[in-house]
Parts: structure tokens; sequence; C-alpha cells
């Protein structure tokens, strides 16, 4: 049995989570219901009498599409290297900063920027200097001579994802330097000390005691990383739109083209469905390897 | 002493080779940003290109600003950004301090855990189901659209740091107010919101940050020119100006504008954020 003020707090605190509740039940959990609905219905914008249950045709489909496969290969490559790459720098630069170094707030700052522009304006300026004609890479690129000529970086099949991936890493890995950074400053001394005294080296200090030590952070971010790149529409629509020839498309650009070009919501939501699914999966794994660990 | 004196010296060059290194990759863009759009265009177009400007011309921004419809993608998004950061805090003020204060009940418990999934959701899975409902109520070419999807986005990472506030104040301070008589609105307006107002202030610049970077859904809620918002606004100028960079990195600087008032107020949140999952990627 609540007492009278307990009820009344109660009362108080279902009032204060309603607003957040129903953003959460109409703009969330309903969409994300309303996919997995359509994913097995016929829905096809551009011709209603095409409706009804679809059973699985919408996966069948999505699956045998001619770029189906081409798209998931440049997901995994684009996601791969990018968190490879964010966590390779991340790494660096967190170890740089927690050095004592005069200026480190200055460094950090400047080294946070690229993560706080929008992705369409860090897409854009680097368009702009890798642009063939009197873009500034191409030409310092030919000055030093590793290349001969300038070469359209984004417009040609076996560099275009490569390059967007190069910017990718570019804006994100501040989010690794920062959490590496934290990491790293709660490695305990002592240890690093006693170590040292023991004659370890900084080469074996580093391998043997930091770098176990970021093992928790780091596989949370990469973790977080991996989905947020996989699902990342934004640089590659804005650098390549996918192109050239489909040689830049990942899974979410092909979920964009299947609404909003061919209007077909049906497949569109069976591949979104594919992809929740995937982070499903990954999630269940995450948490049972976390879970084991604790555990030993 | 953990290392010899000329060792620790080789690791402190290379600390600041390295750290100098950083410093031109981050920056380098934004510095040719910002050179090519005060250049005139025959140094832009040249190849020999340098970062040093002879002769500086603003006719880019001239162009960008009157001859083009930046200004009204510019209001579209202060607006848009703006009321999506009143209307968060807002509904996260009282959601944060539930989870702060009530976590004893069950419901409050479990809305915990759905804030916390949802902001697991990526926003690319719930495009199509999000574009059908405006279409369906037709808020498609709106700013309520955005500012609604903006918001759902915005409500779980603000609740979280406007809890971790509320958790760090002591709750006799509200006690001794309740026995004065106050409302529970009241004591959170008048006791602890004064009390938190960096915080405040830090969980609002974060929802706009969010809002105003967004590119998707402005992307695709709204086609029409005078509803448009900054990002596909100047992603779209690519087709429109073809060559003409220097005034795509007019717009791109008057773009970043904002954002870097605001990193400068930030700065020292920012850090404390990201360490804590809430700017989104």
């Amino acid at each position: 049995m609540l007492t009278l003020r307990e009820k009344r707090a109660r009362r108080i605190a279902i009032a204060f989570i309603v607003p957040a509740l129903l953003f959460f039940l109409l703009l969330n959990a309903f969409p994300l219901g309303q996919v997995l609905w359509d994913s097995f219905q016929l829905k096809n914008l551009l011709n209603k009498a095409e409706n009804g249950f679809a059973g699985l045709a919408n996966y069948a489909e999505v699956v045998k599409a001619e770029y189906f496969m081409t798209a998931l290969k440049n997901t995994v490559i684009w996601t791969v290297l990018s968190v490879a790459g964010e966590y390779a720098l991340g790494l660096v630069s967190a170890i740089a900063l927690n050095q004592n170094v005069i200026g480190r707030t200055i460094f950090r700052g400047i080294i946070i920027i690229p993560w706080v522009v929008p992705i369409v304006i860090a897409g854009m300026t680097w368009t702009w200097m890798l642009t063939p004609d009197y873009g500034i890479l191409n030409i310092w690129m030919v000055k030093l001579g590793i290349i001969d000529q300038p070469y359209y970086w984004l417009g040609e099949l076996n560099t275009a994802l490569l390059t967007v991936v190069f910017v990718n890493i570019w804006r994100s890995f501040p989010f690794f330097t920062i959490s590496l950074l934290a990491g790293l400053q709660s490695v305990s001394r002592d240890m690093i000390e006693a170590a040292a005294i023991d004659g370890a080296g900084v080469r074996r200090r580093f391998w043997h005691i930091v770098l176990p030590q970021l093992k928790t952070v780091s596989l949370t971010i990469i973790f977080i990383h991996i989905i947020w790149t996989a699902v990342n529409f934004d640089f590659i629509w804005v650098m390549t739109e996918g192109g050239p020839l489909h040689s830049s498309e990942t899974l979410p650009i092909m979920i964009y083209r299947y609404a909003m070009q061919e209007y077909n919501f049906g497949q569109a939501s069976a591949l979104a469905s594919m992809m929740l699914g995937f982070m499903v999966a990954g999630f269940v794994l995450y948490y049972f390897y976390a879970t084991r660990k604790n555990r030993g | 002493m953990l290392i010899s004196r000329r060792k620790q010296r080789i690791l402190t060059i290379a600390t600041y080779l390295i750290l100098a290194g950083f410093t031109l990759y981050c920056l380098m863009p934004f510095l040719w940003m910002f050179v090519t759009s005060i250049k005139p265009d025959d140094q832009i177009r040249t190849l020999n290109p340098s970062f040093l400007v002879k002769q500086i011309t603003f006719g880019h921004f001239d162009n960008v600003l009157n001859n083009s419809a930046f200004l009204t993608f510019f209001k579209n998004s202060l607006f848009i950004a703006s009321v999506t950061t009143v209307a968060a805090l807002l509904i996260s003020i009282f959601a944060g301090y539930a989870l702060s204060r009530f976590v004893r009940f069950k419901g409050v418990k479990l809305f915990g855990v759905a804030m916390m999934l949802s902001q697991m959701i990526p926003g690319v899975l719930l495009l199509i189901p999000l574009y059908l409902v405006m279409k369906n109520v037709s808020l498609i070419n709106t700013y309520a659209s955005l500012i609604l999807a903006y918001t759902t986005f915005t409500v779980p990472l603000c609740t979280f740091m406007m809890k971790g506030f509320f958790d760090t104040i002591p709750y006799e301070m509200e006690e001794s107010a309740e026995i004065d008589g106050a409302s529970r609105v009241g004591i959170i307006f008048r006791i602890l919101l004064p009390v938190s107002l960096p915080s405040l202030v830090s969980t609002s610049l974060f929802a706009f940050l969010n809002a105003w970077n967004e590119f998707m859904f402005g992307f695709v809620f709204i086609n029409d020119e005078s509803h448009r918002t900054l990002t596909p606004g100047v992603s779209l100028f690519k087709g429109l100006y073809q060559t003409d960079w220097g005034s795509m990195m007019a717009a791109s600087v008057l773009s970043v504008l904002p954002i870097v008032l605001i990193f400068i107020f930030l700065q020292r949140f920012l850090v404390e954020g990201m360490t804590a999952g809430a700017v989104k990627g």
C-alpha cells in the first residue's frame, strides 16, 4: 500500500515522463514497427493497385537486386576501413595529447573541430580540394611527383569509395581521440612506475600495461562506430551519391533509392528491416561478449 | 624518472611533431575554404594556388547572400534549430528530473530503458515510415515535420544529460522548499535550474548543434525552396553553381559561423558530452 505522498509522487513522475514518452512512441516505436510491417507488404506509391500481403517477396527482390551484393560489400569495406582508420588516428593523437605538452587544451580543441562541422560542409570542402581541375590536393600531388596528372578521385570506379572513406576518417577520428584520451587518463600512474622500476621499457609498458587498460573503452567506441558508420547516409550522398556506377553505394543509399526514387516503400522497408536485423545481431553478440567477460 | 633524459627529449619532439601534423590535418580544409571564399576567380582557377590572398574580394559572399536563397535557408535552419532546442529542453527537463528522482517507480525505470534504446535506432531506418507519417498528416514541406523529427532524436540525449545534472544536486535542497509549500514544477524552475544553469546552456547547445547539422531528414522532408534548411540547401548549390567554388566556399564559411561561435562557448562541455556519447555521428 502506497502512502498518500508516494501516490502523489507517482502521479507527478508519470506526468513528467508523458511528453517524452509520447515522442518516443509516436515517432520512434511506431515507425519502427511500421518498417517491419511494411517489409511484408506490397507498397509502391507509383503503383497503388499493387498492394496487400507480400510474404517474403520484398526480401527476395531486394536480395536478388543487381547491386545488392555490391552495396553489401561496399558497406563492409566502408565500415571496416573507416573505423580502423579512425581508431589508428584516434589512438596516436590521444597518446600525443596525453603527454605533458604546452598548449594541450588548444591542440585538443583544434582536433575536435572536424567533428562539429556539418557533414555536408566537410564533404563539399574536401570535394573542392580533390577536384581534378584546380583542386589543391591534385596540384600538390602532381608537383610532388606522386601522380603524373590530376586524378578524378571521386569519379573513378576504383577510388570513389576509398576517397569518401578517407574524408570520413578525417571527420570522425576526433571522437576516438577524446574517448581514448579519457581512457588513457584513467590508466594508473603507479602501475606504470612499478613496471618501470621492474625494468620495462617504454614500448613494453605501452603494449602490456597501457593498451590492455584501454580495451573496454576501445571495444565500446568501436562497436558504436561500426553502427554509426554502417548506417551513415550523408557522407556518401553528399560526395558521390553512391556513384560512379554504384561503386560507392552502401545499403543506406540503396534504402534511399528504393524509397525516394522508385517509391517502392515495401522493398525499402525490407532492406531497412534487414539492416535492423544485422544491428540487433550485433547488439546481442556484443552483449553476450560483454557479460561473459564481466563474469570471467 | 621513468625514462632517460635523452629518450625523453626525443619523445617530446616527436609528440610536438605529431600534434603539429594533426593541427595541419584538421585545420587545412577550413583554411582552404576560407581562403577560396575571399579570392577572385582567376586566383581560384589557377595551377599555382596559394594560401596568400593578393587581392581580397567579397564578391562571392555578395553573390551567395544576394543572388541565392541562402539567407532563407539560414533563417529556416535558425528557426527550426531554435524551436527544437526549446522543445527538447522543456521535455527533457521534466523527463530528466523523473529519471533522477523517481527511478524507484517501475514505469520510470522502463521509460529509462526506452530512452536508451531509442538513442540507438539509426535515423535512416526510420526515414521511410517517418516520411509516410508526415505525408499522411500533410506535414511534408513544413517546419513542423523537421521540428518533430529533430526533437524526437534529441530528447533522449538531453534527458540523460539533464538527469546527470540533477543527480549531482542534493535532495535536501528540494525538501526544505517542499515543506515551505512549493510545487514540484516551482522547485524545478526556481531552485534546481538556476543552480544548473551552465549545464542547461550546454545541453541546449548540443540540441542546437544536432538540429543545425542534420542533413538527411531536411533533404527528404522538404522539397520547396522557401522551407529548405541550410545543409540540404548548401548541398544543392553544388548542382546550381557547377564549378563556382568561390561561392560554394563562401556559403560554407557562412554556415560554419554559428558553429564556431557555439564551439568557443562549448569547448569545455563538449569533451564531457562527447565522452558520454552525446553527439551522434
